[in-house]
C-alpha cells in the first residue's frame, strides 16, 4: 500500500471489508423492505379488488420487454466498468459508464412515456387502488433509476479531474455499480408479478 | 485460461488482473443469459398451455435472473460470506414478512363477509 | 494542547509542526476545523462524543416536553367530567405524548448512548463515517421541528389569525391527533387537518436519521473494532446496538413506505387507505406494526444492553453467561418482526394467523426470561455495591419483569380481546417504557455521565430520584390494571361517575407528581454534577470495559495509542487479570491520529428538511406557494449532498505523545 492509504487508514479494519461497500449492501439489505412492502401492496390490491381494473387492456408487454432488455444490458455495462476500473482502464471505465448512463436515460424515457399513455388512457393515481400501487411502485423504481443516473453522471465527470485514485476510486465505482445492479434485480421481480403475469391465458 | 479451471475466490483489487478478465467472459456470458430468459418469458405468455405451469416458469426464471445478477454482477460469490449476510438478512426478512401479509390479507378475512342466510 | 502536523494533501505528508489551522477543501472553501467559535465548533463537528451529548441534550429536553404533555392528561382525568381541556386538545396532547416520548425522548437517548459509547468501547477513533453520523444528528433535529412545528400554528390559530383553507379547509387541528400509530381511516383527508401532515413528515424525516445512524452504527461495530476485539469480546451494550441498528435498518423502510402511501392520500388523491376508491384501511396497521413492533425492541434493547454493563461492574463479577445474553438479545430482536399482528388480534386474523402470532408472541418471553435469570446470576454470590447506577439497575429488572408479565398476558388472544384498547395496555407498555426503559437510561446516565462530563456525582440526591420516580411509576402505572379489568378504554378524555374509576384515576395523577418530582431532581442532580462535581478520574466506579481506560472527558481522538485487546471485559482483565490477558497499545508509528475534518454540509442537507418537510405540511393547510418552499428544501439536500460529495473527507492529524 502506499503510504498515503497507510497514514489515512480511518481506524482499524477488523475485517477486509470497505466500509463503504458494507454500508451499501446493508442500504441494499434495507431497501429490499423497501420494495417488499411497494411489491406487496400491489399484490394484494390485485387480489383483493380483480375487476378493479383489466391491465393488460393497456399494458404493452413490447415496450416493457424492451425497457427491461434495456435495463438488463445496462448492468452487463456497468459490471465491465467496475471490471476496467479495478484493472485501472480508466478509458474503458468512461466507454462502459457512458451506456450505462444511455441505457438508463433510455429506460426512463420508457417509463414517462408509458406513464403519459396510461393517463391518457386513464388510469391515474386517483382512479382507484391499482393505480395507486402501480405508480407509487414503478415511480419508486423510476426516481431509484434517475439517482443512479444523476450518480453516474458525477462520477463520469469526476473522472475527468485526475483526482480519482486506483484503489479508492474503484471502490467508490463499485458501490455505485452495486446500487445499479439493485435497481436493476427490483425490475426483473416488477416485470414478472406486475406485468408477465397479468398477460397469462389473455393473449 | 478456460471456463473449465475457473476458480471464483475472492481477489484483491492488487491482485493481478486475470481474475478481472475471466470475469469478463462470465459477465458476457450471463448477459446472453439475461436476454435469452427475458426472451423466452416473452414468448412463454404467449403459449397456450396450462397456466399454472407458466406461472411457475415465469417465477423461476425471475428468480434465476435475480439470483445472477446478484451473484455475478454484483460479485456476492466473490465477495466475503459477511455481505451476503448482510443483504441476505434483509432479503428473507422482507420475502417472510411479505409472503405472511399476503396471506393475512386475503379475501377472507379482508373484504366484507358475506352473512349467511342474508 | 496536543501539537498538529497539517497535511495539505493525502500525499504530501510532513513532518512541519503547525499551530491548529484550516485548510481548503476541494471547493476551495475554508473547512470548519479549529474553529475559534464555539457555537461553529459544535454545529459543524463530526465529533462523535460532541454529536451523542447534544443528542442526549436534546433527547432530555423532549423528555421533559413529553412529560409535561402526560402531566396535562393526567391532571385532565383526575376527576370525572373534568374540563380543563377540550377533547380536541386532549386527542393532540396524548398523540404529541406517545410520538415524543418514543421518536424524539427514548430513540434520541439510546442514540447518545451509542453515539458516545460505542466507538470507545471498541476501541475506535471514530464511527465508520462521521459526517453520516453529523447529517443524522441534524436530521433527527429536523424532524423533531416538523412534529412539533403544529404547536406555533395550533397558537397561532387560537389567538385568531389563521384558519386553514385549501384541501383541510375548515378543519383547524394543527397538532396531529390521531394517536400515535395514525390508524387509518381517520388520518384521511376527510377526518384530520395539517397536524397529521407534520406527522407524516416529521416520522419520515426521523426514519431518515435513523437509517442512516444505524447503518452507520453496523459499519462500525463490524469494521472498526480495535485489533483483538472480537466480536465475542464485545461489551453487550455494543453488542445490543448492533442488533437494534440492524433492526432499524430492516424495520423502517415498513413504515417509510406506509408513511410515503398515507402522503400521497393525503396528498395526491390515492386510494392506498381511502375504502371509496377500494383501498383497506387494515393494511395501515400491518404496515405500521411491522415496523411498530421491531421499535419497541429497538427502544427496549439498548436498556438490556446498559443494565448487562451496570449490574457486573457493581457486582464484581463478570456477566453470567454472555454468550447466552447475546445470543438471547439478537433472538429477541429478529423473533420481532415475526409478532407484529399480535398488536391487531381483534381485528381478525383468522385462526391459522391468531394461533400462529400468539405463540410466537409467548416464545419471545422465552429469550426475555433467559436474560432476567443472567441479571440475577450475575448478582447471585457478587461483592454488590448499591452505587447510584446499581439501584436504577435494579429497579430496571423488577419493574421491566412487571411489564413482561402482562405483555405475556397480552400474548394469549382470548385475554388480549379482553384487554385491547383498555388502560391495562397503558399499564403494561409503561411499566415496560418507564420502569424498563427510562429506568435503564437512568441507571446509563449515572453510570456515564462521569465519563462524558469528567466530574463525579454530589451527594445521596440519586436516593431520592430513585425513590420518587419508583415509587411514582408504581403508583401512576400500577392502578391502571385495575382500570383497564374495569372497562376504562385509553385515549378517554374525560369519564362519567359511577363506573368505580373514579379513585383510581386520582391516585394515577397524584402518582404521575410524584413520578414528575423524581424527573425533576434527576435533572437537578444532573445540573449539579455538571456545574460544580469533583473530577472523576478516569475509572470511577472500578468498571470493565474499554470506555473507562481513556481519560474522562476522553480526548478528541479517544485513545492515544489503538489498544490491543487480549480478552472480554478488557479494562478488569488490564487491572485484576493475568499478564498474558492485559491490555496493550500499538507502537507509535509517528504518522499521528488521523482526525476526520469538520463540514458545514450534512447540516445544511439535513436541515433541508426543514422545507421539505413544512412545506409540503402547510400546502394542506392551504398555505400559497408552499409547494416552491417544500422544492427548495429539495434542492437544498441535493446542493448539501453534492458539496458534501465533492468536498472530500480532508483531515489532519494529531501526535499526542510528544507532549509526554
Amino acid at each position: 500500500m502506499s503510504d498515503s492509504a497507510t497514514h489515512h487508514e480511518d481506524g482499524h479494519k477488523s475485517l477486509i471489508i470497505d466500509n463503504k461497500k458494507l454500508l451499501m449492501w446493508l442500504f441494499l439489505g434495507s431497501d429490499c423492505m423497501f420494495f417488499g412492502t411497494l411489491i406487496s401492496t400491489h399484490l394484494i390490491y390485485r387480489k383483493l379488488n380483480p375487476e378493479e381494473f383489466d391491465p393488460t387492456s393497456m399494458f404493452s408487454l413490447e415496450l416493457t420487454s424492451f425497457s427491461t432488455f434495456i435495463l438488463l444490458m445496462s448492468s452487463f455495462l456497468m459490471a465491465l466498468a467496475v471490471s476496467a476500473m479495478h484493472k485501472g482502464q480508466i478509458k474503458s471505465f468512461r466507454r462502459n459508464t457512458v451506456g450505462v448512463i444511455f441505457f438508463g436515460l433510455i429506460f426512463l424515457a420508457c417509463q414517462v412515456y408509458e406513464f403519459t399513455e396510461f393517463a391518457h388512457l386513464g388510469l391515474t393515481l386517483e382512479s382507484g387502488t391499482f393505480g395507486s400501487t402501480f405508480y407509487l411502485m414503478t415511480g419508486t423504481h423510476g426516481v431509484h433509476v434517475a439517482i443512479g443516473v444523476f450518480w453516474l453522471i458525477c462520477m463520469l465527470f469526476y473522472s475527468y479531474t485526475g483526482k480519482m485514485d486506483a484503489h479508492e476510486s474503484a471502490v467508490d465505482v463499485e458501490v455505485a455499480g452495486l446500487y445499479w445492479h439493485f435497481v436493476d434485480i427490483v425490475w426483473i421481480i416488477i416485470f414478472t408479478v406486475v406485468y408477465l403475469i397479468e398477460f397469462i391465458g389473455k393473449v | 485460461m478456460s471456463e473449465a479451471d475457473y476458480n471464483p475466490l475472492p481477489v484483491s483489487p492488487e491482485a493481478d488482473h486475470s481474475a478481472e478478465n475471466e470475469r469478463y467472459h462470465v459477465f458476457v456470458n450471463l448477459a446472453l443469459a439475461l436476454a435469452a430468459i427475458t426472451g423466452v418469458e416473452l414468448v412463454l405468455v404467449y403459449l397456450p398451455i396450462n397456466t399454472v405451469f407458466i406461472f411457475t416458469v415465469l417465477v423461476s426464471l425471475s428468480l434465476f435472473k435475480f439470483a445472477a445478477v446478484i451473484a455475478w454482477f454484483m460479485h456476492l460469490i466473490y465477495d466475503k460470506l459477511l455481505l451476503t449476510l448482510a443483504f441476505g438478512t434483509g432479503l428473507a426478512i422482507a420475502a417472510g414478512t411479505y409472503t405472511a401479509l399476503l396471506f393475512i390479507m386475503s379475501n377472507e378475512y379482508v373484504a366484507p363477509p358475506e352473512i349467511p342466510g342474508m | 494542547m496536543s501539537t498538529v502536523t497539517e497535511t495539505p494533501a493525502p500525499s504530501t505528508h510532513t513532518e512541519d509542526k503547525h499551530v491548529l489551522k484550516p485548510e481548503r477543501s476541494n471547493l476551495g472553501l475554508m473547512r470548519p476545523d479549529h474553529n475559534k467559535s464555539v457555537l461553529i465548533d459544535w454545529l459543524t463537528t463530526v465529533d462523535h462524543k460532541k454529536i451523542g451529548i447534544m443528542y442526549g441534550a436534546i433527547a432530555l429536553f423532549f423528555l421533559l416536553v413529553g412529560g409535561v404533555e402526560a402531566l396535562i392528561i393526567r391532571t385532565q382525568l383526575a376527576f370525572p367530567e373534568n374540563d380543563l381541556i377540550s377533547a380536541q386538545r386532549y386527542n393532540q396532547l396524548f398523540t404529541m405524548h406517545g410520538t415524543t416520548m418514543i421518536f424524539l425522548a427514548i430513540m434520541p437517548l439510546n442514540a447518545a448512548f451509542f453515539n458516545f459509547l460505542v466507538p470507545l468501547q471498541i476501541g475506535a477513533r471514530d464511527v465508520a463515517f462521521p459526517r453520516i453520523n453529523s447529517f443524522s444528528l441534524w436530521a433527527f433535529v429536523a424532524g423533531a421541528l416538523v412534529i412539533n412545528f403544529g404547536w406555533v400554528l395550533q397558537a397561532v390559530e387560537v389567538m385568531g389569525l389563521f384558519s386553514a383553507s385549501g384541501p383541510t379547509a375548515g378543519m383547524n387541528d394543527f397538532v396531529p391527533s390521531m394517536g400515535w400509530f395514525g390508524y387509518a381511516p381517520i388520518t384521511g383527508i376527510e377526518f384530520t387537518g395539517a397536524g397529521t401532515d407534520f406527522w407524516i413528515m416529521g416520522l419520515q424525516i426521523l426514519g431518515v436519521a435513523s437509517l442512516s445512524a444505524a447503518m452507520n452504527f453496523v459499519v462500525t461495530i463490524i469494521n472498526m473494532r480495535a485489533p483483538g476485539m472480537k466480536m465475542m469480546r464485545l461489551p453487550v451494550f455494543t453488542w445490543m446496538t448492533l442488533v437494534v441498528s440492524l433492526l432499524i435498518v430492516f424495520a423502517f423502510p415498513a413504515i417509510t413506505i406506509a408513511l410515503a402511501q398515507l402522503m400521497f392520500d393525503r396528498t395526491f388523491g390515492t386510494s392506498f387507505f381511502v375504502t371509496a376508491g377500494g383501498g383497506q384501511p387494515i393494511l395501515w396497521q400491518h404496515l405500521f406494526w411491522i415496523f411498530g413492533h421491531p421499535e419497541v425492541y429497538i427502544l427496549v434493547l439498548p436498556a438490556m444492553g446498559i443494565v448487562s454493563e451496570v449490574l457486573p461492574t457493581f457486582s464484581k463479577k463478570p456477566l453470567f453467561g454472555y454468550a447466552i445474553v447475546v445470543f438471547s438479545g439478537a433472538v429477541i430482536g429478529f423473533l420481532g418482526f415475526a409478532v407484529w399482528s399480535h398488536h391487531m388480534f381483534t381485528t381478525g386474523l383468522g385462526k391459522v394467523a391468531t394461533a400462529a402470532f400468539s405463540l410466537l408472541t409467548m416464545a419471545i418471553a422465552v429469550p426475555t426470561g433467559v436474560k432476567i435469570f443472567n441479571w440475577v446470576g450475575t448478582l447471585w454470590g457478587g461483592r454488590v455495591r448499591f452505587a447510584p447506577p446499581m439501584i436504577f439497575a435494579l429497579g430496571f429488572v423488577w419493574m421491566f419483569m412487571m411489564g413482561g408479565f402482562s405483555g405475556i398476558m397480552h400474548a394469549s388472544a382470548p385475554a388480549d380481546a379482553q384487554q385491547q384498547d383498555s388502560y391495562f395496555v397503558i399499564a403494561h407498555f409503561h411499566y415496560v417504557a418507564i420502569g424498563g426503559i427510562f429506568l435503564a437510561v437512568v441507571s446509563g446516565i449515572y453510570f456515564w455521565l462521569p465519563k462524558i462530563v469528567g466530574k463525579m456525582w454530589k451527594g445521596k440526591l440519586s436516593i431520592w430520584v430513585a425513590i420518587f420516580s419508583t415509587v411514582g411509576l408504581n403508583i401512576t402505572f400500577f392502578p391502571m390494571h385495575f382500570l383497564g379489568l374495569l372497562g376504562m378504554p385509553r385515549r378517554t378524555h374525560t369519564y362519567l361517575e359511577g363506573f368505580g374509576w373514579e379513585t383510581y384515576n386520582l391516585v394515577c395523577t397524584i402518582g404521575s407528581y410524584i413520578l414528575a418530582f423524581g424527573i425533576f431532581l434527576l435533572v437537578v442532580d444532573i445540573i449539579r454534577c455538571v456545574r460544580s462535581g469533583e473530577p472523576a478520574g478516569n475509572d470511577p466506579w472500578d468498571a470493565r470495559t474499554l470506555e473507562w481506560e481513556t481519560t474522562s472527558p476522553p480526548q478528541v481522538y479517544n485513545f492515544g495509542r489503538t489498544p490491543v485487546i487480549a480478552a472480554r471485559d478488557a479494562l478488569w482483565e488490564h487491572k485484576h487479570g493475568p499478564e498474558n490477558r492485559r491490555i496493550t497499545y500499538e507502537e507509535d508509528d509517528g504518522h499521528g491520529i488521523h482526525m476526520p475534518s469538520q463540514s458545514w454540509m450534512p447540516m445544511i442537507a439535513s436541515l433541508g428538511f426543514v422545507p421539505l418537510g413544512l412545506g409540503l405540511s402547510l400546502m394542506q393547510a392551504g398555505i400559497p406557494y408552499m409547494g416552491y418552499v417544500a422544492i427548495f428544501g429539495l434542492f437544498m439536500i441535493a446542493l448539501g449532498v453534492a458539496l458534501w460529495a465533492i468536498e472530500g473527507p480532508g483531515g489532519y492529524h494529531l501526535h499526542p505523545e510528544e507532549e509526554k
